[in-house]
């Protein structure tokens, strides 16, 4: 239902490798809560409350040049604040359903882990999944969406890997280590075989890498070339050993991040010998699941691997099916049908977690909910009119009432808790006064405006663009009403057009799985992001002080 | 021999109607402003993508290159791969009809098992609380949205009272009697009770206005039938009634709703669609929907042209039917 | 009979010709009025549709309040003569964790909003009222534009017979081939939801205002009505070919008339025979099936904006497509704008029946979706 990373990928791979790299800098942090660091000054003028007539200057005059990456992304998010191209609205929170048949807790990074469900009391053996979708094929190099993720990852598995608090833990390699610049090696192990029986070899490992690096290898362009970027190819440096030597263009600081998220490892003779059909309706991974039985669209079954080089999973048979109607996913699960449903919908969770038999798990996704403002046309192009817009906009009141709490407000564009973040800006306050005074400084009083919103593809996306339209439309001096969009025609006008094709105001969501500011802030804000609507020197320059800076972790 | 030659020109008919229906699903991709490639790529495509898609269908030739080289495919039964699993769309579709066809032959026989004895009792006691009762259900049953009925099912019957489930297809019809073969009875009656149980509201919710239509028009013939001439002569003749009613004025009455069901196939097919949607059925329509929404072209493309000629098929069999039962239409 | 003197003259003709084609006799007249009085079915009808073209008509003075208005506190208020009990676990996020909180809260329906509210505190009434001007308009002028299509490709075909008959019809073959939902959510995706803004004229004209203070309700009413597009335009595109099957049907039986034959044989041109002669005698039974295809496109564009593929938010068919992620919460979201749908359509299909039963035009009925 939520699900954008179709698009992601092309955002990702026009914001450039050298964006990418840094944004996934912060990979490895998924805390990064010490979110001030020196250089960023107490004075800020964070709710603009107190900064009168939408002066400008606030944050240039009055603060000292950041010093580090971090310090400059938090500047940017300042800069981001009380420049306001966006009406912020508010952070998305992942929210499962599961039946209390299973042991399972949720993950941050919207992925499922089949092998940690575990069977309570006697039933639970046989587990089913119901996503909003299914996947997009079974190539675990061929797409972008965690909804396929979580399906391929039952099977495949990658070198490296992340334990719960999100530290890289081995995975199919036994060592890993860095031997010079931009040069990695891993050590594969010798007990894992893939589900056709046959021993995983370093020649497998160098050939999976290849084939997402390299567009040549495996019969296939990969959409997550990206996703290990700098990594130009491997090759098996000693059979023997069983070594792999992994290259990357420059330093790559953070190649062993990278490789814990992505990369699942295939078989080498498996991938030749079988056309791209094939491969996308079968898997061959060495992972704790067995694909047992496919129907593209309706449903993927597994059974436990026996084989399985770890301990077998404690599950004995693995579902997942698809339901994009959230009112129907959470029916299977109170009818006993599903195990875990994902994204429960507001109104349904105190239905959820009262049933006897099921519960709730939720925790806040990487995904930010907001309102891109065209600052090239009227009346957009004031940021006094901007700043009323979020001024008159009641953020507690969308949470509260819309999302039901299952959302928090922002004032920024980089989520709490990602590297970057900035702890002193604190969400615009509701102030309609203050949001009329300000559009009559502006001079656009009458302004009339659409807001662009898609449908379905966020959690209540289009009642919360209604209601930030009502709020808006509520103003004496602005009128305000919402156009839905189909999501794809919106994306289409966002993505492919240049800045004058954009609807002037769009609600749009945005997801960043690398807990690191660059990966929003570059898309989204910089003159050159695919994504931007936005245009500032001072904000360009301040994330490519921060991109030109080591990462802090 | 008449009938040879009936069923020989319809037939080939038929396959100028199936031409027709690939020559439009060919041309949809002419219908938009701009570049044929942005009608057939998803949005998000990369220009890779959109290089291999200009490619694949080989845009920038003359159109009835283009079009040759499609209907040469389609003969071979190749309707190229999806923009988004890279499976190929023939598998795709052709793996979603069996769902369809068996909502549509459920909701067909609920139809027919209701409507017959509503319109036929509707129509011997005309006046009395039955006719009226069946002809309010009927009136009803023509007006209301299916997909609103079906929701209105999914409330009372799974919300509100738990006896159904609101999604999804079990193992399915067919699936279940493999599994007759692989596990033995007991895995394939708990199967097919499954399926049951799923198929039920859909089946209803889809059958509701064929039943509805059906019982006015088995009432309206049958009340034409039983004024008639013959129908008199045989009750005189002292035949008993329940002889005349559905030995003659019956069957009689059948010929005409048989041409209508055909002819009302589109709708059971349009139908389905929607009361796919609302229960997520994975047939045809469910398939359609999505692949509309992520313009997976070459699925759409094979959607389409499977209901089409789905749809042309269904008709020829009913106009063969239909001659069988009435040869004066032969001519 | 002489029409070629000047412009002037010409045109008179013309209106002439669609007067005469619209000009219903005195016989069809007596008819319809005997089956009125003596079927209760048929005033149920009509009054059913005069109700729901009242409310579309005169939406902005009979709105309880403006039916985008949004009120998030107020909503999900259940309609008068039900309460609701909210007797759950009320459950929270606070700092990234659950928390739950028992509560009992029974919430009373109010007068203000006797049909209820939607989520986001929306009268339900209000976009019941405004839901009725977009079914009906886009059933109008769907089934006009259906209608236009479907007699010029009719009467041509049925007209001229022959290898044109043979090439038109095969045509509709094909389109009949589509179910119409289906086709129509094809050519939607192709070509996007377009809408159309359309001024609302009693709003312009400043008489809805006074009016409403008037009375004592909530004033500033929308000024504009959402139309969608690409929903009239493909309702129409799919729909033309019930049309074209009956005007073919009574084309070739009237050409075989003698005073068509006389008429040509008086040296009228084709055009001319055509409107004048035949088409006249083709009102009843179009005019019957215009009457089942409002119905049917009606249901057609509930369905479409069920599906998303509209480019309205003020329709019934949205309606129940939102209310259905509260059915379990709040049941009349669905509800309502459903019971809206079929209590329209009967009343048209009652018509339609009335119409057919007094003017036995002799076509089968295309009542449903």
């Amino acid at each position: 239902m939520s699900n954008e990373d179709t698009t992601r990928r092309r955002f990702l791979s026009a914001a450039g490798s050298a964006a990418a790299a840094a944004a996934l800098a912060g990979c490895s942090g998924n805390g990064g809560d010490d979110a001030t660091t020196e250089g960023d000054a107490d004075t800020t003028a964070s709710t603009g409350t107190d900064t009168a007539t939408g002066t400008e200057a606030a944050e240039t005059t009055e603060l000292p040049e950041p010093e580090t990456r971090e310090g400059y992304l938090q500047r940017a998010n300042l800069v981001a604040h009380e420049q306001a191209p966006w009406i912020f609205l508010n952070r998305q929170y992942s929210v499962y359903g599961k039946s209390n048949a299973i042991e399972w807790e949720a993950r941050r990074d919207e992925r499922i882990d089949a092998y940690d469900i575990a069977p309570a009391g006697d039933g639970g053996e046989d587990v089913l999944i119901t996503q909003g979708q299914l996947d997009s094929g079974l190539d675990p190099h061929d797409h972008r969406e965690t909804t396929t993720d979580n399906v391929v990852l039952q099977a495949y598995e990658g070198v490296l890997a992340r334990d719960a608090e999100g530290s890289v833990i081995p995975m199919l390699a036994t060592e890993y280590e860095r031997v010079e610049d931009g040069v990695v090696e891993f050590v594969v192990r010798d007990d894992v075989t893939f589900h056709n029986g046959d021993p995983l070899t370093p020649e497998d490992v160098a050939f999976s890498i290849n084939r997402i690096v390299q567009s040549d290898v495996g019969g296939l362009e990969s959409p997550q070339s990206d996703q290990l970027s700098g990594v130009t190819g491997a090759e098996v440096a000693d059979s023997e050993a069983r070594t792999v030597r992994v290259e990357s263009e420059n330093l790559n600081p953070i190649v062993f991040a990278l490789f814990a998220s992505y990369c699942d490892i295939m078989q080498q003779s498996w991938v030749e010998e079988h056309e791209n059909a094939y491969i996308n309706q079968h898997m061959n991974g060495t992972g704790p699941f067995v694909l047992s039985n496919y129907e593209q669209g309706v449903s993927v079954e597994f059974e436990r691997n026996e084989e399985y080089w770890q301990e077998p999973a404690a599950i004995s048979t693995l579902t997942f099916e698809g339901a994009s109607e959230a009112s129907t996913r959470v029916n299977t699960l109170l009818s006993g049908e599903s195990d875990i449903i994902v994204n429960v919908p507001p109104q349904d969770v105190s239905r959820v977690d009262s049933n006897e038999s099921t519960s709730v798990a939720a925790v806040p996704s990487t995904r930010i909910i907001y309102n891109g403002l065209r600052t090239d046309v009227e009346p957009f192009d004031s940021v006094e009119f901007r700043r009323a817009m979020n001024y008159a906009v009641n953020l507690d009141s969308i949470v509260e009432n819309v999302l039901q709490t299952f959302g928090a407000p922002t004032g920024q564009p980089t989520l709490e808790g990602f590297t970057g973040y900035n702890s002193d800006v604190d969400p615009y306050p509701h102030d309609p006064d203050r949001a009329e005074q300000l559009v009559e400084e502006s001079g656009y009083g009458g302004a009339e405006l659409t807001l662009h919103t898609p449908v379905g593809r966020y959690l209540k996306d289009v009642e919360i663009a209604r209601a930030v339209a009502s709020q808006i439309d509520e103003l004496p001096n602005v009128s305000a009403s919402v156009e839905q969009r189909e999501f794809a025609s919106l994306t289409d006008e966002l993505l492919t057009g240049s800045i004058e094709d954009k609807p002037h105001w769009f609600l749009i969501g945005w997801g960043n799985a690398t807990f690191d500011a660059s990966q929003t802030l570059i898309p989204l804000m910089t003159s050159e992001g695919v994504l931007t609507t936005f245009q500032s020197e001072r904000f360009d320059s301040l994330v490519e002080n921060a991109q030109g800076l080591p990462g802090d972790n | 021999m008449a009938y040879g030659r009936f069923l020989l020109k319809r037939g080939l008919q038929g396959v100028l109607v199936v031409w027709g229906v690939v020559t439009v699903v060919f041309g949809l991709r002419f219908i938009t402003p701009g570049n044929p490639v942005n009608a057939v790529a998803p949005l998000d495509a990369s220009p890779e993508l959109r290089q291999r898609i200009a490619e694949e269908l080989g845009l920038n030739r003359p159109v009835y290159v283009q079009y040759a080289d499609y209907i040469w495919e389609l003969l071979h039964g190749d309707m190229g791969y999806s923009y988004i699993s890279s499976i190929d769309a023939s598998t795709i579709v052709l793996s979603k009809l069996p769902a369809t066809l068996e909502l549509a032959v459920a909701s067909t026989v609920v139809a027919i098992v209701l409507s017959i004895p509503l319109g036929v009792v509707s129509a011997t006691r005309r006046h009395e609380p039955a006719d009226y009762a069946a002809t309010s259900f009927s009136l009803v049953g023509i007006s209301t949205p299916n997909f609103w009925l079906g929701i209105m099912l999914v409330l009372l019957l799974s919300v509100e009272l738990n006896l159904f489930p609101t999604s999804g297809r079990a193992f399915g019809f067919y699936r279940s009697f493999e599994l007759l073969f692989a596990e033995g009875v007991g895995a394939f009656w708990a199967a097919i009770t499954g399926w049951l149980w799923h198929i039920a509201l859909p089946a209803v919710t889809l059958g509701t206005y064929f039943t509805a239509l059906v019982t006015r028009l088995t009432r309206s013939g049958m009340l034409d039938e039983l004024g008639k001439q013959y129908v008199r002569a045989t009750r005189a003749k002292g035949l008993p009634e329940t002889l005349v009613r559905y030995r003659h004025a019956l069957k009689n009455t059948l010929i005409p709703v048989v041409t209508v069901l055909g002819l009302q196939m589109g709708t059971l097919i349009g139908g389905a669609v929607i009361t796919e949607a609302v229960f997520s059925w994975p047939g045809l329509g469910t398939t359609l929907i999505n692949a509309i929404n992520a313009r997976d072209w070459p699925i759409i493309q094979g959607t389409l042209i499977v209901i089409g000629v789905g749809f042309v098929l269904v008709n020829v069999l009913v106009d063969a039917l239909y001659a069988y039962l009435d040869p004066q239409v032969v001519e | 009979m002489a029409d070629s003197t000047g412009p002037l003259d010409r045109l008179f003709g013309a209106v002439d010709r669609v007067r005469g084609a619209l000009t219903v006799s005195p016989r069809t007249v007596r008819n319809l009025k005997s089956e009125y009085r003596t079927s209760a079915l048929s005033k149920v009808g009509v009054a059913l549709i005069l109700v729901v073209v009242f409310m579309a008509v005169f939406a902005p003075f009979i709105a309880p309040q403006n039916p985008t208005t949004q009120n998030l506190d107020n909503g999900r208020l259940p309609p008068l003569g039900f309460t609701q009990t909210e007797q759950q676990t009320q459950t929270q996020m606070v700092n990234g964790s659950i928390q739950t909180v028992n509560t009992t809260e029974t919430v009373n329906a109010t007068l203000a909003h006797p049909l209820g509210t939607n989520s986001l505190g929306q009268d339900m009434l209000a976009r019941v009222i405004y839901g009725a001007r977009t079914s009906l308009l886009v059933g109008l002028l769907g089934t006009s534009l259906a209608a236009l299509l479907g007699v010029s490709v009719g009467l041509t075909a049925g007209y001229y017979r022959g290898r044109v008959d043979d090439t038109l019809m095969r045509f509709a073959d094909v389109s009949l081939a589509f179910p119409s939902l289906v086709l129509a959510i094809a050519l939607i995706g192709v070509w996007g939801r377009a809408s159309v803004s359309v001024p609302d004229p009693f709003v312009v004209a400043g008489v809805v205002d006074p009016v409403r203070s008037a009375l004592g309700l909530p004033t500033p009413m929308p000024d504009t009505f959402v139309l969608p597009g690409t929903v009239i335009v493909v309702v129409g595109l799919v729909n033309w070919v019930w049309f074209a099957r009956v005007a073919r049907g009574e084309a070739l039986s009237i050409r075989e008339e003698e005073f068509v034959k006389a008429a040509r044989a008086l040296g009228a041109d084709d055009a001319r025979v055509v409107l004048r002669h035949v088409l006249p005698n083709a009102t009843t039974p179009i005019l019957v099936l215009a009457t089942i295809q409002v119905a049917s496109i009606i249901l057609l564009e509930s369905s479409l904006s069920f599906l998303g593929f509209s480019g309205t938010t003020l329709s019934w068919g949205f309606d129940i497509a939102q209310g259905r992620a509260y059915l379990a919460s709040a049941w009349w979201i669905a509800t309502v704008p459903g019971l809206a749908i079929v209590l329209t359509v009967v009343g048209i299909n009652l018509v339609g029946d009335w119409l057919r039963d007094a003017l036995d035009p002799g076509i089968e009925g295309e009542g449903g979706m």
